[in-house]
């Protein structure tokens, strides 16, 4: 199977102040269409920061980002988006939903973005949210729902858009660690039965005793990879 | 987009509400102010053209000639009847401009002789209107004559008094005598201490038979300077019917000063508008800056989730003129009812009526606005959403969304 996300020697550097910040030092890292993908690390290790660069939120100090055939690290701001929009789905750790939008609008988003039609975003939307079992909670804003719910309507947002493949950045960490482990089994099953891409940041050893493939960094460095049967 | 947009300006509901109240206030004041400076034109263009007429007929540069026989139209009857053949509806009327010699029993003044039609347009306007003392005057068996007050005062004669013309080297008598029918008062004292009103036949026979000095025409439904079209119409109706030597003026050739003063109005009034709607807009940036700081994050994961810069830009635009022009629709009611209850007539306070009188401004006047009007101000309020919208845009589409995503408001 061809690679559909590839970095090569990825370096970042953040300037503060003058002050320069290494966040990665020259990662490698392939992943597979269909693959679910775990980046395992400590705080500080830099795994944010390469979710960043392979989901094109950010551009690397030096090496290359592929993704779906496509290099992503010498694209200005305005292509990046377009990649991102068409390519990428996010879940973030705060779940960042639009507050004033329901849950429906919210999974609907990125097919708004994308200028879909109406009825086809409601639909994919409603199909999205009952994969994630929030049926009874489309109409609901994100203050009215409880964190878990929240961060599904996150991955039913990212899902609805059908992107190649979905990015979550510490999907777990503001939940408690039963809601968490649902969560992870909500992406599993997405991943199983739709073949949805997932690589996921997580810094709780405990959840990655649910997933096939871990990739571990330290210091901004692939330190290892774990692949279970 | 849009719906998002129009969620956004209520989020933040105070801020907005008190934004938009200002926008429909400008709004309304601008709709007010245009349709009051719409009374006042039209009223003043009314009160000016209701003496001169909207198309005055007389001999080519007739106000330069010294000579009293070189100013005039010969032969006037014949030329009213043809303009106001060719104009039917139109009231054509003649008048005759006489300088002379008024005397009372011990005191005379040089005066100016209007010679106008009994009954005519130019005869109420001049006279009956403005009649202190008296009647109008006849030309039924007796000559008699209505007097400017200050005139009668200066001659010492009172109504029923006689005196007496002279109007020396024309074609006409020459000298008559006249008795006082009644006593006018003008809106400038200077006018009326040598105005003195007969009748046309009467002006005629004393100096020049059968001609006028010049002849006016009015044309029917004329109530605004802005229907500059109809009035060009009727004068090029009319223009092969003028005889060589002669000029169809315009009541804005003829009135110059006056028009130039309606004129004015409405680049005064875009002027006001620019004030306004710049304070109106400094309020709208407040409110669409604040707006977009309180949000970055939520940019931030616009950004994240495809958004390019444009896009982000449009929505901060699109939130300024749904915040802009709500307000505008609110102000455009108020200011539309406001101007709707004026158009069946107001009045200035007392003190301030009299005043503006002697410059020509009517007692009761009647607000009025045009499409054209209401739209400028539409225009100027987009405008202001776009303007006011430009910078926060501008700063919103320039967000990294890394960056944006961890900011902390």
């Amino acid at each position: 199977m061809n690679a559909l996300i590839e970095a090569r020697n990825l370096h970042k550097v953040y300037k503060t102040d003058g002050v320069e910040t290494p966040a990665l030092r020259g990662a490698n890292l392939t992943v597979k269409a269909g693959e679910f993908t775990a980046i395992a690390g400590p705080s500080g290790s830099g795994k944010s920061t390469l979710l960043h660069l392979l989901g094109g939120l950010d551009r690397p100090t030096e090496g290359e980002v592929w993704l779906d055939g496509e290099r992503l690290d010498d694209k200005n701001a305005v292509e990046r988006a377009r990649l991102r929009l068409w390519k990428v789905g996010f879940v973030f750790q705060a779940y960042n939903l639009i507050p004033v939008l329901t849950a429906l609008e919210n999974a609907a988003f990125v097919l708004e973005l994308r200028g879909r039609p109406s009825a086809e975003r409601r639909e994919r939307a409603l199909a999205a949210l009952a994969e994630l079992e929030l049926d009874g909670y489309a109409e609901r804003r994100p203050n009215q729902l409880s964190g878990g719910q929240q961060q599904r309507v996150a991955v039913a947002r990212a899902l609805a858009a059908e992107p190649a493949v979905i990015f979550a950045d510490e999907p777990t960490a503001n939940l408690d660690s039963k809601t968490g482990l649902a969560l992870i089994e909500y992406m599993k099953r997405l991943n199983r039965e739709k073949g949805v891409t997932f690589v996921f940041s997580t810094h709780d050893p405990r959840l990655l005793e649910h997933v096939r493939r871990v990739v571990h960094l330290e210091d901004g460095r692939i330190a290892g990879e774990e692949v279970r049967g | 987009m849009w719906s998002l947009a129009w969620k956004n300006v209520r989020r933040g509901r105070g801020r907005s509400l008190l934004t938009g109240a200002a926008v429909a206030a400008v709004v309304a004041l601008m709709m007010i102010m245009y349709g009051f400076s719409g009374a006042v034109v039209n009223g003043m263009f009314q009160n000016m053209t209701r003496s001169t007429g909207h198309l005055i007929l007389r001999v080519k540069n007739a106000d330069k000639i010294r000579e009293f026989e070189r100013g005039l139209i010969q032969d006037a009857p014949a030329l009213q009847e043809r303009l106001a053949r060719a104009l039917p509806g139109a009231d054509v009327e003649a008048m005759l401009e006489v300088p002379a010699l008024l005397a009372g029993e011990k005191r005379s003044r040089g005066v100016l002789l209007y010679g106008l039609e009994p009954g005519g347009r130019l005869m109420k306007e001049f006279v009956t209107k403005k009649l202190t003392a008296g009647g109008p005057p006849q030309d039924d068996g007796d000559w008699s004559a209505a007097l400017g007050r200050a005139l009668a005062r200066a001659l010492k004669v009172k109504v029923g008094d006689g005196v007496y013309a002279f109007v020396p080297n024309t074609s006409g008598i020459g000298a008559a005598a006249f008795t006082v029918s009644g006593l006018v008062a003008l809106p400038e004292s200077t006018m009326e201490a040598r105005t003195a009103v007969i009748t046309l036949a009467a002006a005629q026979e004393l100096a020049a038979p059968n001609a006028a000095s010049r002849i006016v025409i009015f044309l029917p439904g004329l109530v605004s300077p802005t229907q500059q079209g109809r009035l060009e119409q009727a004068r090029s109706k009319l223009a092969p019917l003028v005889p060589a030597g002669f000029e169809l003026l315009t009541w804005r050739q003829a009135e110059p000063a006056m028009a130039a003063i309606l004129d004015m109005m409405t680049p005064l009034l875009l002027i006001y508008a620019v004030i306004f709607f710049v304070l109106a807009g400094l309020l709208v940036v407040n409110t669409v800056y604040l707006g977009l700081v309180e949000r970055i994050r939520e940019f931030g994961v616009i950004i994240a989730l495809g958004a390019d810069r444009w896009r982000i830009m449009r929505l901060v635009i699109i939130e300024s003129l749904l915040l802009v022009l709500s307000g505008a629709a609110v102000g455009a009611a108020l200011g539309g009812l406001a101007v709707w209850r004026m158009s069946h007539g107001f009045s200035l306070p007392g003190p301030l009526a009299r005043q503006y009188a002697e410059f020509g401004l009517p007692v009761v006047m009647y607000a009025s606005i045009t499409p054209a009007q209401v739209a400028l101000v539409f225009a100027f309020a987009l405008l202001t959403a776009l303007a006011s919208a430009l910078w926060p845009a501008w700063l919103a589409g320039r967000l990294e969304p890394v960056e944006a995503m961890r900011h902390v408001a």
